[in-house]
C-alpha cells in the first residue's frame, strides 16, 4: 500500500530521482571529524524553537500589562504542560547560539570559509546576526526585569557615538536618533514591545529560514570540505551521504537531544534566570545587568575599552573582521592541521573568545578592565596575523613548487 | 588517532566543557550571597501541609499590603469592596476550587486589578514611599534563604527598606508564609515527581535510539563494505 502511494508521487514528482541524487550519490569525504555534526544540530535546534515557538505564541501576550503573567501565571501555572515548552524555547535559544559559536569555530579551524566556500560563510554569518537579533527580541518578551533593563541598554549602545573625537553634534544626533528610533520612543512602552514581538515571531524565524535554505544549497554546490584541507574528488573516495553520515550525525544528534532535555527537564535556573523572575520596573535599576552570555564577549570588548566611542568602534569591528574573514585570509593552505602558525593563532582566539566571555560577567574593576583589554587584543590579534600568515604561507607554498 | 591528535581532541574538548560548565552550570568568578536557613525551618518551608496554614498566615499578617494575584490574593482593602465579586465574575480566569471553603480561587488581570485597587495601592505608596510588590513571583525571583530572613528581619537583608518588621520572633510562622510562597510558585509534589519520570524517560528515549542507530549503522555499513 505504501509502496503505491509512493509510486503514484514518485510518477508525479520524481521523489526517488531526487533521493537518489541526494542522498546516496551525494559523496562526502569519510575523515569528518565530530565537530561536523554542528551544522546539523543547529537545525535541529531551529525546528525546537519553530515548534516551542508556535505553542508560546498561543499563550503570551504582547502587551505590558499583560505579557509577565501571560509568561508566568498562564504558561507556566495555567495550560497544562505549557512549562514544558517555555523550558525547551529558553533553553533552545541558548543551545542555538551555543551551537552556532561551535558551528563558526569548527569553521574556523578547518578553513572551511575558503574558497570555493566565501558564500556559504558570509551566508552563515548573516544567519548568525539575524540570530543574535532573534534572541534579543525574544528576551524582551516575558516583560522581567532583566528583559527590560537589557533592551535599556542594547538601545543605549548607539549613544555612545556621541563620545566621537570629531564631528560630536553630528555623530550625537545620529546615535540619538537610532537610539529612540529602536526603541520606538524616549522609553521602552507598549511601542518596543509590539515592534520586537512581530520581529521574533515573524519576520526574524522566517528570515532565518530562508537564509538556512540559501546556506544549505551552498553548501550541496560547493561540496563538504575536508579535516585534512585537500579537496577529495568525490567520485572517486566520497562515501554516500545516506547511511554513512546521516545515521552517524543521526546518532550524535539523539545523544544532543538527551543532553538538551536533561537541561529542560533539570537544570533550568540559568536559561530562565532568577531576576526575571521580578516584573518590569522603570523605577528600579537592578544592581548589575549583563547581557547574555552570547553577547558578553562583545560587550567586553565595548566595555573595557575606555572610550565609549572607541568601544563602540571596536566591537563593531569584532563583527566586521569575523564577516571578511574569508579575506583576510588568503593562503592557499586549508585546515590547521597543516597550518602550524594559523593553529597558534586559532588557540589565540578561542581563549581570547572564552576569557571575554567571563570576565563580561564580573564586575568592571581596573583590574578586569585590564584583563579585558589584553583579550580583546588577544581577539584582533588573531584576524590582524591572518594576511601575514597568508603572506609568508604562500611563500612556503610557491618553495615546494605548488602552483598558483 | 596519533597522539597529537589525542591532545588536541582533549585539549578543545576540556576547553569547550569547562567553558559552558562556568557560564551555564556554576560561576566561581561571581558572587553568590548565600542566605542561611535552620535545617527545621527548612523542613516547615518544604511541608505542603505548612503552605496552607501559611496562606491563613498571609491573609492576616501580610494582606493589608501584599497581593498574591497567582493565588488569587489581593489586598484586604480591595477584596472587602462591594465591587469586587462582580469584577471577579465578569474579568477573572478560575485558578482552583478551595479545598476547606468550597469557594472559587480567581486569576485578576493585572490592569484591571490595579485600576480597582488604585486608590488603596497609593494610598500604601504614600504611607510607605513605594507600592508594596506583588509576591506571585517573589519566591522565584528571590529564593527561600532570602525571603526567610528577608521576612524575619527586613532591614538586616535590605537595609533602609520601608517593609516593617511584622514577624519578630516569629521563627515558625515566618517559614510557613514562605511555605506558602514557594507552594504558588514551584508544582506540587505530586507533579514534580510526574515531571522527573517524564524527563527520565525522554532522556533515557534519546541515549536509546542513538545507541540504536549507532549499531544498525554498524550493520548496515559491514554489509556494504565500508568497514567502520
Ligand atoms: C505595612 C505594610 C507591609 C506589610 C504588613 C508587609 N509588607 Fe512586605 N513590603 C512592604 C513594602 C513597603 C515593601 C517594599 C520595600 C522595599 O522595596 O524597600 C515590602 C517588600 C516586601 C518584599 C520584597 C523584598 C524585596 O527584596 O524587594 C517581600 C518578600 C515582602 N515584603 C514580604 C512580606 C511578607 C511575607 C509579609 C507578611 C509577613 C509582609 N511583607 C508584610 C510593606 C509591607
Ligand atoms: C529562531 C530562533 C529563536 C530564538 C533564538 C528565540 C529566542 C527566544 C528567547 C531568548 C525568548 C525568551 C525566553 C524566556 O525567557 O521565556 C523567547 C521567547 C519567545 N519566543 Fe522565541 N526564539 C526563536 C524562535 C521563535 C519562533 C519561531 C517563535 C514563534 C513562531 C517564537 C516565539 C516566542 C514567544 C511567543 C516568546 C515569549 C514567551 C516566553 O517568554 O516564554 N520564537 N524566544
Amino acid at each position: 500500500m505504501l509502496g503505491k502511494i509512493v509510486d503514484w508521487i514518485d510518477e508525479r514528482a520524481k521523489v526517488r530521482d531526487l533521493y537518489q541524487t541526494q542522498m546516496v550519490d551525494y559523496k562526502v569525504p569519510k575523515n569528518l571529524t565530530f565537530p561536523y555534526v554542528f551544522g546539523v544540530l543547529a537545525l535541529i535546534t531551529f525546528a525546537i524553537q519553530v515548534i516551542s515557538g508556535i505553542i508560546l505564541l498561543m499563550y503570551y501576550k504582547p502587551i505590558i500589562a499583560h505579557a509577565f503573567d501571560s509568561a508566568n501565571y498562564t504558561i507556566m501555572k495555567e495550560i497544562p504542560f505549557a512549562w514544558l515548552f517555555r523550558h525547551m524555547h529558553a533553553a533552545g535559544a541558548n543551545f542555538f547560539l551555543a551551537v552556532v559559536y561551535l558551528h563558526m569555530f569548527t569553521g574556523i579551524y578547518y578553513t572551511a570559509y575558503k574558497k570555493p566556500r566565501e558564500l556559504t560563510w558570509i551566508v552563515g554569518w548573516v544567519i548568525f546576526f539575524v540570530l543574535l537579533l532573534t534572541a534579543l527580541s525574544g528576551y524582551l518578551l516575558p516583560w522581567g526585569q532583566l528583559s527590560y533593563w537589557g533592551m535599556v541598554v542594547t538601545t543605549e549602545i548607539p549613544t555612545s557615538l556621541k563620545d566621537a573625537p570629531v564631528l560630536k553634534g553630528l555623530f550625537g544626533a545620529i546615535g540619538e536618533t537610532v537610539s529612540i528610533w529602536m526603541k520606538g520612543g524616549f522609553t521602552l512602552g507598549d511601542i518596543a514591545l509590539g515592534r520586537f514581538f512581530g520581529l521574533h515571531v515573524l519576520f526574524l524565524p522566517l528570515t532565518l529560514m530562508a537564509l538556512l535554505g540559501i546556506h544549505l544549497y551552498l553548501v550541496r554546490a560547493a561540496g563538504i570540505s575536508n579535516p585534512d584541507g585537500v579537496e577529495i574528488d568525490k567520485k572517486k573516495e566520497g562515501v554516500p551521504f545516506h547511511p554513512y553520515m546521516t545515521l552517524k550525525e543521526g546518532a550524535f544528534a539523539m545523544g544532543y537531544l538527551a543532553l538538551f532535555f536533561y537541561f529542560v527537564f533539570f537544570n533550568m535556573h540559568h536559561f530562565l534566570p532568577a531576576d526575571n523572575f521580578e516584573p518590569a520596573d522603570p523605577l528600579k535599576t537592578p544592581p548589575h545587568i549583563a547581557p547574555e552570555w552570547y553577547l558578553l564577549a562583545f560587550y567586553e570588548i565595548f566595555r573595557s575599552i575606555p572610550s565609549k566611542f572607541w568601544g563602540f568602534i571596536a566591537f563593531n569591528l569584532a563583527l566586521v573582521f569575523l564577516l571578511i574573514l574569508p579575506f583576510l585570509d588568503f593562503s592557499p593552505v586549508k585546515s590547521a592541521r597543516k597550518r602550524p602558525l594559523f593553529f597558534a593563532m586559532f588557540v589565540v582566539l578561542v581563549i581570547s573568545t572564552m576569557a571575554l566571555t567571563i570576565l563580561g560577567l564580573m564586575p568592571p574593576t581596573p583590574t578586569n578592565a585590564k584583563l579585558g583589554l589584553f583579550f580583546a587584543a588577544g581577539f584582533f590579534l588573531f584576524f590582524l596575523s591572518l594576511p601575514v600568515i597568508s603572506f609568508l604561507e604562500w611563500g612556503w607554498y610557491k618553495a615546494k613548487g605548488g602552483q598558483e | 588517532m596519533s597522539a597529537w591528535d589525542t591532545i588536541k581532541t582533549a585539549f578543545f574538548g576540556g576547553l569547550t566543557f569547562l567553558f559552558f560548565f562556568v557560564i551555564w552550570i556554576y560561576n566561581p568568578f561571581v558572587h553568590h550571597t548565600e542566605y542561611e536557613v535552620p535545617s527545621q525551618m527548612e523542613e516547615i518551608i518544604n511541608d505542603p501541609k505548612a503552605a496552607v496554614e501559611g496562606r491563613e498566615l498571609f491573609k492576616t499578617m501580610c494582606a493589608s499590603c501584599h497581593s498574591v494575584r497567582y493565588d488569587g490574593m489581593y489586598l484586604m482593602s480591595v477584596a472587602s469592596k462591594p465591587e469586587f465579586k462582580k469584577i471577579l465574575d465578569s474579568f477573572g480566569t478560575l485558578i482552583r476550587i478551595d479545598e476547606k471553603t468550597k469557594e472559587k480561587v480567581m486569576f485578576l488581570p493585572r490592569d484591571v486589578y490595579e485600576a480597582i485597587a488604585m486608590n488603596d495601592l497609593l494610598m500604601l505608596k504614600s504611607s510607605f514611599g513605594k507600592i508594596p510588590p506583588d509576591l506571585s513571583t517573589m519566591y522565584l525571583s528571590r529564593g527561600e534563604g532570602y525571603l526567610y530572613n528577608f521576612i524575619l528581619k527586613p532591614q538586616e537583608v535590605l537595609p533602609g527598606t520601608s517593609m516593617p518588621a511584622v514577624m519578630t520572633g516569629q521563627e515558625e510562622n515566618t517559614a510557613k508564609i514562605v511555605a506558602y510562597l514557594k507552594s504558588v510558585s514551584e508544582p506540587s509534589k505530586g507533579e514534580k515527581v510526574k515531571r522527573t519520570i517524564m524527563g527520565i524517560l525522554v532522556i533515557g528515549y534519546f541515549i536509546a535510539m542513538g545507541f540504536l542507530l549507532w549499531i544498525w549503522r554498524k550493520k548496515l555499513l559491514a554489509n556494504m563494505g565500508y568497514g567502520h
